[in-house]
Order: C-alpha cells, then sequence, then structure tokens
C-alpha cells in the first residue's frame, strides 16, 4: 500500500497542505483567527499558553509551537508574536525554519495593534497560500506516515471492538514501516507493566512506568487520588469494573505491536517504524496537540458515546463500535465498527476496512471532524500558572 | 436463541453482555467456534459483566486473559460481576515496588 503525500524540504510527507498561522503567546489568537477567515488555505494554531509558565512550562510550549510548524501538514508557517511573550519568538521561527519550510513573522508591538497587523500578515499569508498550493502530491510508502491514536468518550464497546480494529491497523502500518504515538498517561495507569513487556529496551518501560508515577503524585500533591478520577461514573455505568480493566482495553489501541520507545511530550520520534508512548494526558485537546507536535499527518479516535472533536492540522478519523451512537451521532463517525461487537465482522476485516480508509484520509479524504470544522487544540503545561 | 455475551480469551472468566439482560435470560457466548450458555442470575446492564464460572472470594477476575481485579465475596456463575463484588486491587508503585502515598489497599 502507497499513499499520495505533499513531499516537504526536510523529507517528511504531508497528508494536508496548510499555511499555519500560529500565535507565539494566546494574547494574538484573534488576529490569527481573524486570518484564518480572511485567507483560505491558512489555519490558525490557536491555544491559551505562552507566558507567565515557570521555565520548564515555557520550553515544553517553545518546543510544542515549533513542533506544530514542523508538521508536515503545514507547507508554510506565519508566526504571530504580541512582542512581550515569555516564549521566545525568534526561536520558534529559527526551530521551524531548520525545516527549509517558509517561515515569516508579524510582531504586534512593533508594528502597532491588530489592524495593521493583520493587514501586513494578510499579505504575507496570501503569497504564502499561492506557493503553498502549487506542492503536488506525489507518491510515498506507508514508512513515511506518522499517525496517532487515542480514545475518547469511550464506554464497553472501545475495548471490544474499536480500540481492537484500532490495534489491528497499527499492526498493518507498522509492518509496512509506520510510526504511530500513542499516550494518554491517565489511561494507560493500571496497564503500565503490560506494556513494559512489550518494550524493546526495559529502560523505556520503566519510563512508561515513571510517567504514571508522574501523573499519580502530581494528583497526590494537591490531595487528589487519581486512580479515582481516572474512572469516571460514565465508565462504570458503561460496565468497566477497575482501572485495570480500562487500560487493558485501552492499551488494544496499540494491539500487541512492540513499543520502539517514549517521548516527552510533544517530541519527534526516530525514524525507526512503530510504536512510541508519549507523555500526554488523555483530554483532547492537549493530546491531539501532542500527536500532531510528534509529527501525525493523520490520527484514529475511537469513541464509544460520541466524542466529536478534532485536530486542526490533522485529520481525526472517528472510530465507533456503539451501534446506538453510530445512528445519534452519524455525522461525527467516520468508521462503523459496531458489526465486531455484533459478531458479523472480524477485527481482521474491520481492520482491513479502516486501514484503507486512513489511507484514503492521507491521501486527501475528509474527515466528519473537517468537513464540520470541528477542531480545537490546547498545549499540555504542567506548572502552575503565574 | 439467547442473549450474546463477548468472552474476549480462553482464560476468561467472565463475559459481556452485549444487550440488557434480566434475570432468567440465557446469555449465549462463542468463543473458538464453541459455544457455550449460561443462566443469568440477576438483571445486567449492556456492556456489564457477568461470571462464567464460580469465582471464589479473593480469587481473581479475568478478562482479556489478564486479571484485572479480585472477588469481594463469592460470586456464582450467572452473576452480574461489577464494582460490588469486585474489588479493584490497583496500586501505583514506587520503584521498590511500594506503594506510593495516599493509596488505602
Amino acid at each position: 500500500m502507497k499513499f499520495y503525500g505533499y513531499p516537504r524540504p526536510d523529507g517528511s510527507v504531508g497528508s494536508r497542505n496548510y499555511v499555519a498561522l500560529i500565535p507565539v503567546v494566546g494574547c494574538v489568537n484573534n488576529i490569527c483567527a481573524h486570518l484564518e477567515k480572511l485567507i483560505r488555505g491558512t489555519k490558525a494554531l490557536k491555544h491559551d499558553q505562552g507566558c507567565l509558565h515557570p521555565a520548564q512550562d515555557t520550553d515544553q510550549v517553545t518546543r510544542t509551537l515549533i513542533n506544530m510548524g514542523k508538521n508536515p501538514n503545514v507547507g508554510a508557517a506565519l508566526l504571530v508574536s504580541l512582542g512581550c511573550e515569555m516564549v521566545d519568538a525568534e526561536k520558534v521561527y529559527e526551530g521551524i525554519k531548520e525545516t527549509g519550510k517558509p517561515v515569516d513573522m508579524v510582531v504586534t508591538h512593533e508594528i502597532g495593534g491588530m489592524i495593521d497587523t493583520l493587514a501586513k500578515g494578510a499579505r504575507i499569508a496570501v503569497d504564502m497560500v499561492a506557493d503553498t498550493s502549487a506542492v503536488r502530491r506525489e507518491e510515498f510508502g506507508l514508512d513515511k506516515l506518522i499517525f496517532g491514536t487515542k480514545c475518547g468518550s469511550s464506554d464497553t464497546t472501545s475495548g471490544l471492538s474499536s480500540n481492537l480494529v484500532v490495534g489491528d491497523v497499527c499492526r498493518r502500518m507498522t509492518e509496512k514501516g509506520g510510526r504511530f504515538i500513542q499516550g494518554e498517561i491517565c489511561d494507560i495507569m493500571g496497564g503500565e507493566y503490560e506494556l513494559k513487556k512489550l518494550c524493546h529496551n526495559p529502560e523505556e518501560g520503566e519510563k512508561i512506568i515513571d510517567y504514571v508515577r508522574d501523573l499519580y503524585l502530581r494528583g497526590y500533591a494537591v490531595g487528589a487520588d487519581v486512580r479515582g478520577s481516572q474512572m469516571t461514573a460514565g465508565n462504570m455505568a458503561g460496565g468497566l469494573t477497575t482501572l485495570v480493566e480500562k487500560a487493558l482495553g485501552a492499551n488494544a489501541k496499540g494491539g500487541t505491536v512492540p513499543i520502539q520507545g517514549t517521548l516527552d511530550y510533544a517530541d519527534l520520534p526516530p525514524d525507526d517504524p512503530g510504536r512510541y508512548i508519549m507523555n500526554f494526558p488523555g483530554h483532547g485537546f492537549e493530546n491531539l496537540t501532542g500527536s500532531a507536535a510528534g509529527g501525525a499527518v493523520i490520527h484514529l479516535f475511537t469513541t464509544g458515546r460520541g466524542a466529536p472533536n478534532g485536530h486542526p492540522i490533522m485529520p481525526t478519523i472517528k472510530i465507533c463500535g456503539n451501534a446506538n451512537t453510530n445512528k445519534t451521532m452519524s455525522e461525527h463517525i467516520d468508521v462503523d465498527v459496531a458489526s465486531v461487537i455484533e459478531g458479523t465482522e472480524s477485527v481482521e476485516a474491520a481492520g482491513e476496512r479502516l486501514y484503507r480508509f486512513a489511507v484514503d484520509v492521507a491521501n486527501g479524504k475528509m474527515t466528519k471532524c473537517e468537513i464540520l470544522n470541528h477542531e480545537g487544540m490546547e498545549i499540555l503545561i504542567k506548572g502552575p500558572v503565574m | 436463541m439467547g442473549k450474546l455475551g463477548k468472552k474476549i480469551a480462553a482464560a476468561d472468566n467472565v463475559a459481556t453482555v452485549l444487550t440488557k439482560c434480566d434475570a432468567g435470560d440465557q446469555i449465549v457466548v462463542k468463543f473458538n467456534e464453541q459455544e457455550e450458555s449460561y443462566l443469568c442470575s440477576q438483571d445486567v446492564p449492556f456492556g456489564h459483566k457477568i461470571a462464567i464460572t464460580d469465582i471464589l472470594k479473593e480469587n481473581k477476575i479475568i478478562k482479556y486473559g489478564k486479571e484485572i481485579g479480585s472477588a469481594r465475596v463469592d460470586i456464582k456463575k450467572g452473576e452480574w460481576v461489577h464494582t460490588h463484588n469486585v474489588k479493584d486491587d490497583y496500586l501505583c508503585l514506587d520503584k521498590q515496588g511500594n506503594p506510593l502515598p495516599g493509596q488505602e489497599a
């Protein structure tokens, strides 16, 4: 199986061809939002971070912004800086520039206000779209494809159908040299020792367990036992009894594909094909941004009750095994795998179907999230907001 | 023809019911071309589990072929298996294998 993607100067390959409008700090989100409405072919990567963080979070936000710009679905990037933010806008600019892609920046304090910044930014974005739109899709092997997986608004059908089907696709994709990013440390809690067994390198397995310990201790620091928070009332009403049961169902999204290594939030995986565990939360906005910053150009997102959200630059495929949700939330669901629960289709047959669908999306087929413009992003921070 | 239950791995001692079940229903569980039927002894909501063997108190509940918790009480074949009769054994452990603070076993 091959796919048709957009070649980038750094050798990466995109499934989409956007000009990214990147606010260096949340204060200029509005400027990016206006530009996105004004200029076709752009995507505003709005977030609420970039200032008044401890140094560790400033670093994390900086890395995320750079790697969002590096995402192969981005053909060119226009940074919008306010001019006084903690994140070093020049560093973000230089970071994205390393890819060889066109990058430019407008600084609101220097230009003087939103209206003139909009005018200057708009002229730059028009030229960027004109040039970027000339990039043509070419044929590539799946070794050039990075994707993400997660589950959201899960129910008992997730572990019995959609997650198993995604696990099957992960096997198929990695056999062809693909890479995928999985995380949701809250969902791994209870299944961390099972994941460690799948690690090539036991030290990487120990890092997965450290991610879980870190999550637990961050909850403990504010007086919470996250084991309890992680088992939601909805999970239990849906039939999940214990954390381990929930984790084993969630881990099924990667099947038994061996784990190559771990990734810090928003970090890029090495070139080796296979499965990577990123330290990100289950919460959709920060989670999808982590995968996109990791270079994922499509995403396999399972749901039971119907999670609608996608990401601005990463097409997000919704896979659902709940027959009722597939009816009531049909405009949000891309691939119906209720047949697996009903016993009328094998996991492998549904996996083949989803595999082909995912390659179609990589080739340009639009997902329901894209069609509905149902998208959003946020950047994970860990420390206090000052 | 009973209602369907789903068993995932050979070692499992529970099956998930694929429709809401009432006490007295027959639950049919297919696994590896074998079909077995269990008398459901309680009302069980969609997506919840029933025991497919007798499970003695403190013995492990097995799903996906893995231990997911342990029985708080003796559980009879056909009974609903959920938080009321299953203990969540998970503890977050430090590198030495001791529970991190703040967890009641």
